[in-house]
This record gives C-alpha cells, structure tokens and sequence, in this order.
C-alpha cells in the first residue's frame, strides 16, 4: 500500500467505513507513520536496538565515537524504548456525544481517535488503559501493555454507545482519586458540562503529577451553528427543546462557544494541559502529533 | 370629509392580510426539530437575545400584515369623500347639464389659441366621465341662451357631433339665464347624481342679472330657484384669456346742416378695457369703401372719440362700420351703422292761441303776439322749413283745441309752442302719441300755466315741477352742460356755444333723472331731455324763443338746434335701425305694402321672418344673432337697412373670481376648477373624492422596505 493510500485513512469519513475497530486503529496508525520522516518505534531510551549514519541535524551527543574512532564514520546510536508509560484514554460517551449531522458522531470520532491511540501507545510498548463515563464511570480498562490489551481495548470501544447525562468533574476527581502511579490522562470529551467542574477535575490530574492531554471533540455544527431555518433544538441529554431562529442569534452563539473554549483553553494552559480542540472533520494526525509531542517532552 | 371604498367589491382582499398569520401559524407547525448535542448556550441566550428575535419575529408579522391590507385596501380605492356633501357612489346614474359660454368673448386669442377651443376640450373632458344611461344636457351662456341639447339622452356621437358644430356667435352673455335654464332640466332628471357644468370665461358682464331674477326655469318648474338648484353639485371651469381689450363701443351719426349737401358727422367712440394705454388707428367705410381714417390714444380704462366727416347721397340708404385694428378680441373691434335716406317729417306745432293758418303752412305775416312780436310757434315753424320749402321738416301748426282732433300716428313729433294748457282730450292725445313712441318738444313762455303744467303736463311728460319763473335783466349767456352730449355735437366751443344766447326770463324746473342739456349759470337747467312714463321722447326748453324772453330767434343756433331736437325727437317713431346680437332689429317700413320683406343677413343668409308691427309700420326680426349689416326687401327692392353690433358689455373681458362665483351662485354648491388643473380627476375629486390607493401603495413599499430591513439576514452563512 502506498504512503497516500494509507494517509486517506486520517480522514474521519474514510475511517468511519471500516469494518472493525482494530483495522480501523492500525490504518489510522499506519497512515500517521508513513508521513513521519522518522520512526516512532526506536527512540533514545535504554536499550540499545541499531546504528544508522550521521544525518545533518541529528544531536552530536548521539553519536557513537566509538565507531567513528573504528570507522572514521559518523554513527548515531539508536535504542529500543522503555515500555514505562502509563496512558489512561478517558473517553466521553455521554449523550451529547451521539451528536453528528452530517458525518460521524463526536463518539465515533473519539472511540477511532482513541483506539488509534490505544493502538499507537501499545506498538510503542507503552502501557494503555481505557475508560468509558458518562455521569459516572462506565468502563474501565486498567492500563496493560501485553498483547491482549489491545484486542481488549478495541472490542470494548467497538461497544460503546452513546448515553445518559454529563458528569465529567465527578468522574475525572474519581479516577484521579484510583490512580497511584503517574502517567499520561487523554481525555476526549465535548466537555459539555460546567467548566467550573471540568476544569477542578483536569487540575486534580495535574496535582497528582500526571500528564494530561484534553482531545477537545466538537462537530463543526457545533462549533459554526450554520443552521439556517427556523428550528426547534432538542437537548441530547436533558429532552429540553428551544425554538429559534439560527440565522439571528449565531453571531451570539458563537461568542458564547468562543468563550467557553478560550477559557478552557486557558485554565488549561495555566495548567500546563495540553488542550486540543478537534472538530469531527479534523483529520487524525492532528490528534495523533499532539500525543505524540506530549510522548516526547514526557521522555 | 368621510372615507369611503369605490371597489367595495375588493374589500374581501383585506382577508389577505391574515396570510402571513396563518403561514406563520402553519410554519411553526412545521418547523424542524433538531436533535442537538446540548443547548445550554441557547439558553443563555434565551433572556437578551432570543426574546428579541421573537419580538422582531412578530414585528414582521405585523408589517407583512399590513403590507398586505394596504395593497388590499389600495386595490378597494380608498377615498376621501369629495367637497360635496351627500355624494354618491360612482355606480349612480348621472344627470349633468352643461352650460359652455359660446359668447363673442370667447373668440378671443390666447396663448393656447381660441378660448372656445378650450372649452370645448373641457367639455369634452367632462363628458368622458358620463358612460351609458347617464343624461346629458348642453346649453349655451350666449345671449339669448341656446338649448342645444335638451331631451337628455345621452350619446357620446351626437354630443360631439353638437359640440364641434357649435362656434363661438356675436352675441352677449348671459350666465344666469343659462345656468337657471340648466338647473331646470336637472330639476326634472330622476337620477341621484346631478351635475352643473359652466363652463366659460366668466365675464363679469356676463353675471349682471341674478340666478332666480330672470329664470325662466323656475317659472317654467314652478319651483323656487334654491329649490331647483337644490341636490345639484356645481362645477365652474373657468377657460381664462387675457383681458387687454379696445373696442369700438359707439358709432353716433349725425346730419350736419348747412355746407355741404349731405353732410354727415360721424363719431366714434373707442374705450380700452385692458390696464394698459392703446394707441390704435381707426377707420371709417362707408358703404364698403374706406373713406377716413385716424388715430387715438386711450388710457387705461378710458373713452377716447374719433370724428369723421362724410357725404352721402341722402336720398338712398347707406351702412358702414368705423374699425379699429386688431387685437384680442376680433368681434367689437368693428362696429356697424346706417345713414337712412333722409324724408320729410311732419311736426304738429301747437299754439296757445293767436291767429293760425288753417292749418297748413306759417304764412309770413302771421305769427303775431300780443305785443306785435311774433310768438313762440312762429320761431318754430319757420326755423323748422326756413325755405318753406319742406324739404327736411314740414310743420304744421294748430290751435291747442284741435289737437284731439288730429289724425294719430301722422306726426312724429310734437311741439307743444308756449301753450297754457290742453284740454283732456288734448292730453289723451299726446298721452297716445306719446306712447305710442312719438316725440314731444315742449317750450315754456308767457302762456305756462304752471299750476295746471305740474298737475297734468308735466307728470306726462317727465315728473317734477316748475317752481317759479326766474327773470334777468342783463341777460344769463346760454351754456352747455356737456360739451359731448349729441345734441349739442358741432355747437359747442370749449365750454360755450358757437353763438352766445342771452336769456332774460326763464321757468325754474327741477325735474329728477331728466338728461341736462343746456343751463343758465347761477339759475338752473334750461333745457332738458326726458323720457316720459308712457314711451316716446321728450325735450323741454324752460325759456321761451320769442325776444321777450331770450335771443335765441336771433341767434344761428336756432335752425341747427331746432332740426336737431326735432330729428332726435323724430327717431322713436321710425323706430331704431340698429340693435345688438340677443335684441330685436327693427326698421322702418309701411305695413300698407303688399309685398313680404325678407331680410338678408350679414353672412349672405337669408331671414324670411319678418315681423310687422307699430301703427306707424315697421318691420322686425326677433333676436338677432350676429353683427353686421341686415337688408330688409322687398319684391327685390331695398326697403330698409339695419345695423346690429356686439353689446358693449361683452368687450369687457374681466372676469369674476372664485370668490364671486360662489356668491354669485349661492345659494347653490359649487366647486371652481381652475384651468390647468387635471379636470377629470378634480371632477372625480369632487364627485367621489380624493383617491388615495396611491398614498396606499405607497405605505406599502414603505413597510415592505421597512420590512426588508427587519428581516435582513443579520449573519451570512459561512460557507
């Protein structure tokens, strides 16, 4: 397969047609890595894995002298990495998040996005956990890196529906409460609750020393309101219902949205959070990079 | 003013302006339902933004609404109701008269062309408005009014067809009668709707007489004038010319005796009606040839007098017209007249007493008074036919007693030569003679029996009273009281008679509305002209002839004077022989002929209808229509001419304004649509009132605008 072949599958819409959940993580995976110039699989931990020549740009303290002293050639040493990271992917699947108009639903955006991840965060021999809340815990996956774990993590994905009301600070101050060893949190969620309980329950994470990575997950319709005719909006998650005219109050709505994200964004900041806003139109490897960096600056 | 609907019919179309509450009804039933992710931000919005929306929502519902009542409304014709109260719907059969003034000033020029011509387009106008099954009547303004259309029956071909054969005539006008007239015809019409139209210049000369005086149509209906006038709307429709005229208002021809065998003066009189001065020639033709001509200046508002001598043989009849040149008005600006042939007069000079001559002629040793002095008669018959020749004036003198018995109609005029008094049948005579239309020339003396004079004479005469004789020993000089007066034309000099006449002794008379001629300075009249009660003319010299009283027996002034008081004296009784357009023309002519006058009109046209009247003959056509020279014959034989000209009023081109239309009409309802104005709609106005769909459709766009505003998209999509 080719690198364009596999790089369609970062696409939303394409992902959304196949068939199973592991095929679906592995081609978004694929697709993600044939467009990196190098390989996520060897980094610069412990264990020594091969030497490849000197390129222009890599760090001199990689070098191998050794081998020059052998050689008169420049080598740069590479090594197997550490399987010492603990990922908990903490997916959304609350009904706002059944909500999609015209392609995916946000949840199947965050269900590909977190097994992309959990399939990512496995090949790198990292340690992946999952778990599925809505008002409260749904699912909980305990972070493993064997092989099953993967197997685990896609087929309860596969399973997840969306359902029930909001309660993320809840969950978030519960599961900050469980987790003892420090390791990375990647929230994907709409966040459609109070940010005055979302964002205490983000800093709870980061007060316990964990990593957090926020896939803020929006439909473009949510985000744009680029309804047009008069229209009567029914609550996903309460059954409340409004009838308004889009075209007059958008301007408000969206500063309304425009606030609410940039002070997500900024308490996030504050908090050293990595916030990611995606629209269910984003491509994944938007997504993918930001765990990726993440990955990098945790070593 | 109430409002009212003309297309009640489309009133139902105001239901439309339901349609945007019931689509918005139907359209909130159908609007979508969207199952969204969350709307805690819409309600956030809810209390400052979308409660706006909901207001705006409604306030385009309401604008919509109206959009749609006013286009509605306007498709209805909404209306103002018109000046008139009671007006009725444009349903109702109309019954219109229309009065259109076809008089001589309406052939005036003006900066659209003939003033007739615009009425006539008014008319038509007018007539527009009428459809099937209205009625409609047309008269003329012109004097005497012309029923040109009278059955009512309305045809839009035979009302043109009438119209574009009418032309504006010589004659006079006359607004009242043919308004009274007008309003007759509408008395009689059954429909609601009656309309009045006059349309003309509004002279106003033309609106001397009162609507009601001489309405023949209320004597016709039997019905007041406010009550045949009454329902009726009136419309007056002014046509509006300019007013600048000089006329020729009088033609005075006179004989001059002495000189030149038949001599004659003739003086006309010019006036400008306008407000600025004239300076015009003036022409004399005498029997179709141009034989004088001169030039006058006229103030504003002035008279100015042409003189003109000419010659003519006086035993034919002779017509001319003096002209001046040409201005607004055509129709006066020539003015007609006749020179008859010139015939004996016979003149019954009756004496108080002294000896006569059987009679027949004065006989030249005759004539003696009492003191050996000829008396009064005496003067007077031989002043009257100096040569004895009777060629102008043969008189005939009598003794008071025989009057009675003198045949009636014989002698034109009478003078009564320092008689005491008459005897009753005496003055049944004169009674008749004078009524008859005969002259009487009556000069006081020694013989004035004042007492029976102011109790019988007199009151037959002229009215008044002799007050007492006056005497002067040194003599009062003789002096005219108007120097333009025509029995004096050619005697006076400046402000003195061409011969100076002292009077010694004199009657005092005072006499009311009796037309001075002479006077004595310091004393009183001494010669006046009247008309009696009876008819006929009259003339009194309050001083006698005879040297014992005055020095007119030996004065030039006697002949001249005498002939022309006895000529005057003598033109009721050969009746007048010109008139005016809308007056009878009558002449001279003996009934004892066998044959039948006919009389050929100016235009060549022929007048078989002649009427004879008068003991003394004369012959008649009966309200002339056009100006100009009319010839009466007879087998082929000229037996007479006559002269008709424009009345003088109608040269005065002013004309009444608004104001004085409604007064003049009043008590009758009337609305004045000035030239210029849009004439159907300002009728339309008035019947209905003002149409106001315009003003409708209008705030209709207003609020379709208002609505284009409101319901601006206030944020474009993003695409």
């Amino acid at each position: 397969m080719s690198e364009n072949s596999y790089r369609r599958f970062l696409d939303p819409a394409v992902v959304s047609k196949l068939a199973t959940m592991e095929l679906r993580a592995r081609l978004v995976v694929e697709g993600f890595v044939t467009g990196l110039h190098r390989s996520p699989y060897k980094g610069f931990s412990v264990e020594f894995a091969e030497h490849r020549q000197y390129m222009p740009g890599d760090p001199l303290k990689h070098i191998d002298w050794k081998v020059f002293g052998k050689t008169d050639r420049f080598y740069i040493k590479e090594y197997e990495e550490e399987t010492n990271l603990r990922g908990y992917i903490l997916l959304d699947a609350s009904a706002s998040m059944g909500y999609g108009e015209d392609r995916i639903t946000k949840l199947e955006y965050g269900s590909y996005l977190a097994a992309a991840l959990t399939y990512l965060m496995l090949k790198q021999q990292d340690s992946a956990g999952l778990l599925v809340f809505d008002k409260s815990i749904r699912e909980f996956v305990p972070p493993r890196s064997n092989p099953r774990q993967l197997h685990l993590l896609l087929s309860e994905l596969d399973r997840t529906e969306a359902s029930s009301t909001t309660g993320i600070g809840e969950v978030l101050h519960e599961l900050a409460k469980r987790m003892k060893r420090r390791g990375l949190v990647i929230l994907i969620s709409d966040l459609l609750d109070d940010p005055d309980k979302v964002i205490p329950g983000l800093k709870h994470f980061r007060h316990m020393k964990h990593e957090v990575i926020v896939f803020h997950v929006l439909d473009p319709r949510e985000a744009e309101f680029t309804f047009e005719t008069d229209a009567t909006f029914r609550d996903m998650e309460t059954g409340e219902t409004m009838t308004t005219e889009p075209l007059a109050i958008r301007r408000d709505y969206l500063e309304a949205v425009g606030e609410w994200t940039a002070r997500l964004r900024r308490e996030c900041a504050e908090s050293r959070i990595d916030y990611v806003q995606v629209l269910t139109s984003t491509p994944y490897d938007r997504a993918l990079f930001s765990y990726l960096e993440k990955r990098k600056r945790l070593g | 003013m109430g409002f009212m609907f003309l297309n009640t019919a489309f009133l139902f179309t105001a239901f439309a302006a339901l349609l945007p509450l019931i689509i918005h009804m139907i359209s909130r039933r159908r609007v979508d339902s969207i199952d969204f992710s969350s709307i805690r931000f819409l309600k956030q919005l809810e209390r400052k933004k979308i409660r706006r929306v909901r207001i705006r929502q409604i306030l385009l519902l309401i604008i919509r609404s109206l959009i749609l009542l006013f286009v509605a409304l306007a498709i209805a014709r909404p209306t103002l109701q018109g000046v008139f109260e009671g007006g009725v719907s444009s349903h109702a059969r109309t019954s219109v008269a229309i009065v259109i003034d076809d008089s001589a000033s309406m052939s005036r020029r003006s900066d659209g062309g003939i003033l007739y011509a615009e009425a006539v387009a008014r008319v038509s106008a007018i007539t527009r408005l009428l459809s099937s099954g209205d009625e409609a009547f047309l008269l003329t303004a012109s004097s005497p009014t012309e029923v040109v259309i009278g059955d009512g029956t309305f045809s839009p071909d035979v009302l043109h067809a009438e119209l574009s054969a009418l032309e504006p005539t010589d004659a006079g006008t006359d607004y009242p009668r043919a308004v009274s007239a007008a309003l007759a015809y509408l008395a009689e019409s059954r429909n609601l709707n009656r309309e009045l139209y006059v349309v003309g210049d509004m002279q106003r000369t033309g609106w001397e007489s009162e609507i009601g005086a001489s309405v023949e149509a209320s004597a016709e209906t039997g019905l007041p004038v406010e009550a045949v006038g009454e329902g009726v709307r009136g419309y007056v429709i002014p046509v509006v010319g300019p007013t600048g005229n000089c006329a020729v208002t009088a033609v005075r021809v006179e004989r001059r005796y002495g000189g030149t065998p038949g001599m004659y003066a003739v003086v006309a009189e010019a006036r400008n009606f306008g407000a600025r001065p004239c300076d015009i020639p003036v022409r004399l033709f005498v029997d179709g040839i141009q034989v004088g001509q001169t030039g006058v200046a006229i103030d504003a508002g002035a008279t100015a007098s042409a003189a003109f001598s000419t010659a003519v043989d006086v035993s034919e009849w002779h017509s001319g017209w003096v002209e001046i040149a040409t201005d607004v008005l055509d129709a006066d600006n020539r003015r007609y007249f006749v020179i008859r042939p010139e015939e004996r007069i016979e003149v019954l000079v009756v004496r108080g007493d002294g000896v006569p001559d059987g009679g027949g002629h004065v006989g030249a040793s005759e004539g003696g008074g009492h003191d050996g002095a000829p008396d009064d008669w005496y003067y007077i018959a031989r002043a009257l036919d100096p040569t004895r020749g009777g060629e102008r004036f043969h008189p005939v003198v009598l003794m008071v007693g025989a009057l009675a018995h003198q045949e009636e109609g014989r002698f034109p005029v009478v003078v009564l030569a320092d008689i005491d008094r008459l005897d009753d049948a005496g003055e049944r005579w004169i009674e008749r003679h004078l009524s008859d239309g005969g002259g009487v020339l009556a000069v006081l003396g020694d013989g004035t029996d004042i007492r029976y004079w102011n109790a019988e004479l007199l009151p037959l005469l002229a009215g008044g009273s002799i007050v007492a004789p006056v005497e002067r020993r040194g003599g009062v000089r003789l002096a005219p009281v108007s120097a333009g007066h025509p029995l004096l034309a050619g005697f006076v000099f400046g402000d003195r008679l061409i011969d100076d006449v002292a009077v010694r002794k004199a009657f005092r008379v005072v006499i009311g509305g009796a037309d001075e001629i002479m006077e004595l300075p310091g004393v009183g009249p001494a010669m006046v002209a009247t008309t009696p009660p009876v008819g006929g003319a009259a003339a009194l010299l309050y001083t006698g002839i005879d040297p014992a009283w005055s020095d007119i027996s030996r004065s030039g002034l006697l002949v001249p004077l005498l002939h022309r008081i006895t000529g005057r004296l003598a033109e009721p009784s050969v009746r007048q022989l010109d008139s005016e357009v809308g007056g009878d023309l009558t002449v001279p002519y003996d009934p004892s002929h066998s044959g039948t006058p006919i009389v050929f009109l100016p235009d060549g046209g022929e007048e078989s209808a002649v009427r004879i009247s008068g003991p003394r003959g004369g012959a008649a056509i009966r309200r002339v229509r056009q100006t100009g020279i009319y010839e009466f014959t007879e087998n082929g034989e000229l037996r007479a001419l006559g002269a008709v000209n424009l009345p003088e009023q109608e040269s005065n081109l002013g004309a009444v304004d608004e104001a004085g239309l409604a007064e003049l009409l009043d008590p009758l309802e009337i609305r004045v649509i000035e030239s210029g104005a849009g004439l159907e709609e300002e009728i339309l106005v008035a019947r209905h009132g003002r149409e106001l769909w315009r003003a409708f459709v209008y705030v209709a766009l207003m609020l379709l605008a208002a609505e284009m505003y409101v319901a601006r998209p206030r944020f474009a999509p993003e695409r």
